[in-house]
């Protein structure tokens, strides 16, 4: 092999330079990723920050036959607005407007039945189809308090102890800290911005190969004076260097995103330098490598390009493997992580956020992983290019 | 000179050559005529060293495709039967794509394109790219790409095919330059007016093997009859691949 590859490479860049709509492609995955996930966090860090107990607004009808009720909701937080009696109609178009979350009616004759000490009837109006819905859980705590403080201060009046009110005492822990929660959804969403190596290569991977074949060019390009190794290196790196740079620019933009969002308030960490991210990013170049060697070699067999492009698309599922399926089993962080592509992009990423040193090791198990894997589908690819089964059908 | 004996080359069961043998002289336009499957295209490709041959001799100035493909490539000029090009590339850019393959230094691939550009009077789409070109300027594209780095061989398949009048004109002017600058060419064909027109010598193939060799007077003489195409007829004993 000589510089001759140097020539196609730059021949193919150029012919990739000019494809508007692999470029357009490339800009829209190199911005989408990271914006996206900014934009899920945001949300999240939002929701977390947004304090503890948000009023809800409901509607009282004969509101002032039960003053301790009322005192008690407006104590936690429920804004109460007292509304003119009104049918059920009436009830549904308010609910429908979504101006209160839920209307609650005191019967007339709730006084008379409190008194008489027969069960007096509060209806709470909601729609369970709303989102305000969810929020009436604290009105219902208060009911059910004050339904057992009457209780038992009736029993209290007829000499029984309101303990017989509580024969089991339920108490509730939740072990389950923020930080662990999200942490298999960081886990994920850092795999995730490794998955683009696969796509950015694609249309140059493809083109180069299967579309050459289409096209007819092939056979005189196999008959100049350069070798198989050659074409396949030059077309290979081209593919590989878009890869490279979409990947770059994406960690980038995402490092910029993920340092400025306060994450600490979701109990995640995003410790990492510019100087580590550059590290993340020579250590994926070979990610990029590989993925535009895996795709080569499976569009060398196809006969056109739209055959490649479902071929390689198809595989696609497979880098989506790790980045899903590893973050569920829970695994602790082993040697092996760093042996297997992609997902050694996303172990090297989530150990470096978490601010831990790893050393040098996983870095280059990770670049030399997937640089291995990279050769072994160069090597296929020439081989198949040289063989005369192959010769035949271009 | 090109110099072939008893080629030979199957594909599985099927044989493709059946032992060719020509000798194609330089300074001279030999015709490699014969009907459809009759091996042209696989004796072009073994020619080259994209395909192994399973026997026989091939001898380009010396120079064995089989142990040195590369030295060969060099030496020849090859223009498939397909003249795929690359759409986002302009005639210039694709002429000096293939020109840095073939180790041609930036100044002569200038001065070159500028003259196959004039050859092949090609000026009206050298600048643009190739993407929408029609038949014809394709495959005067190609012809261009095969001269450019002024190979002493040529092996062209079908070149005349969808050229129009003025095109098919300067081929022929390609063609009488080469052999004036002493060059071998071969030229697969199926027009019996280009053959009697432009070449000196006729190579007969049918069924993967010489049926005969000779200036195309020799042929009719050979075959007892008037016109190339009648004696072609007799020699190959099918109307297949005949075009006037």
């Amino acid at each position: 092999m000589s510089a001759k590859f140097l020539i196609v490479l730059r021949k193919e860049i150029r012919e990739t330079l000019r494809d508007k709509r692999a470029l357009s492609f490339l800009v829209v995955f190199v911005l989408m990723y990271p914006l996206l996930v900014g934009l899920v966090l945001h949300k999240q860090i939002d929701r977390a920050t947004r304090p503890e107990r948000e009023g809800v607004a409901i509607a009282v009808i004969g509101g002032a036959q039960a003053p301790t009720l009322m005192n008690q909701l407006k104590q936690r937080n429920v804004t109460l607005t007292e509304i003119a009696p009104t049918d059920e109609a009436g009830i549904t178009a308010l609910l429908r407007k979504q101006a209160m979350s839920a209307v609650l009616r005191l019967t007339p004759e709730f006084s008379d039945n409190y008194t008489a000490m027969r069960p007096a009837r509060v209806e709470l109006w909601f729609d369970s189809a709303s989102d305000s819905a969810r929020k009436l859980d604290e009105v219902e705590l208060v009911l059910r308090d004050y339904n057992r403080q009457i209780a038992g201060a009736r029993l209290l009046a007829h000499g029984v102890s309101p303990v017989n009110l509580n024969p089991v005492l339920l108490q509730r822990y939740d072990t389950g800290t923020s930080a662990s929660r999200s942490a298999n959804t960081i886990s994920t969403m850092l795999g995730i911005f490794f998955i683009p190596a696969f796509m950015f290569c694609m249309s140059t991977a493809v083109d180069s190969t299967a579309g050459e074949r289409e096209r007819r060019s092939l056979e005189v390009l196999l008959a100049q004076p350069a070798t198989p190794a050659d074409l396949i290196v030059g077309k290979w790196l081209a593919a590989a260097m878009l890869s490279i740079i979409g990947i770059t620019l994406e960690l980038a933009i995402a490092h910029g995103i993920l340092k400025w969002l306060p994450l600490e308030e979701l109990g995640l960490s995003w410790r990492l330098s510019w100087m580590d991210l550059m590290m993340v990013c020579l250590a994926s170049a070979s990610l990029s490598l590989f993925a535009a060697a895996l795709e080569i070699a499976l569009s060398i067999n196809a006969r056109s390009f739209k055959e490649a492009q479902t071929l390689v698309s198809l595989t696609m599922i497979v880098p989506l493997v790790p980045v899903i399926v590893v973050p569920m089993l829970n695994l602790t962080t082993s040697w092996w992580m760093y042996m297997v592509p992609v997902l050694n992009n996303q172990t090297l990423m989530r150990e470096l956020a978490k601010g831990q040193s790893i050393g040098l090791l996983p870095f280059a198990q990770t670049f030399c992983s997937s640089l291995l894997l990279a050769m072994l589908c160069v090597w296929y690819t020439e081989r198949r290019m040289k063989s005369e089964r192959y010769m035949m059908t271009v | 000179m090109i110099e072939v004996h008893n080629l030979r080359k199957n594909f599985g069961k099927v044989q493709a050559l059946s032992g060719a043998s020509f000798r194609a002289e330089n300074g001279k336009i030999t015709a490699l005529l014969g009907p459809n499957g009759a091996g042209k295209t696989t004796l072009l490709r073994t020619l080259v060293g994209l395909l192994q041959r399973d026997a026989g001799e091939i001898s380009i100035d010396g120079a064995d495709p089989a142990r040195d493909p590369m030295t060969v490539r060099r030496n020849v000029g090859l223009l498939t039967d397909q003249f795929g090009l690359y759409e986002r590339l302009s005639a210039r850019e694709y002429l000096a794509y293939f020109g840095e393959l073939n180790d041609m230094p930036r100044a002569d691939i200038r001065r070159r394109t500028e003259e196959v550009t004039e050859l092949l009077s090609l000026h009206d789409i050298i600048d643009r790219r190739t993407k929408g070109f029609s038949q014809g300027q394709r495959i005067k594209v190609a012809l261009a790409r095969t001269l450019l780095h002024r190979p002493r061989h040529l092996l062209l398949d079908e070149p005349s095919r969808g050229l129009d009048v003025m095109s098919t004109r300067a081929l022929r002017r390609a063609l009488a330059a080469l052999k004036a600058d002493g060059c071998c060419v071969i030229m697969a064909t199926h027009v019996m007016q280009e053959v009697i027109h432009s070449c000196d010598d006729v190579i007969v193939i049918a069924g993967g093997a010489t049926v005969t060799q000779g200036t195309p007077q020799q042929l009719c003489e050979l075959a007892g009859l008037d016109s190339l195409e009648d004696a072609f007829v007799k020699l190959v004993g099918t109307e297949e691949g005949i075009e006037l």
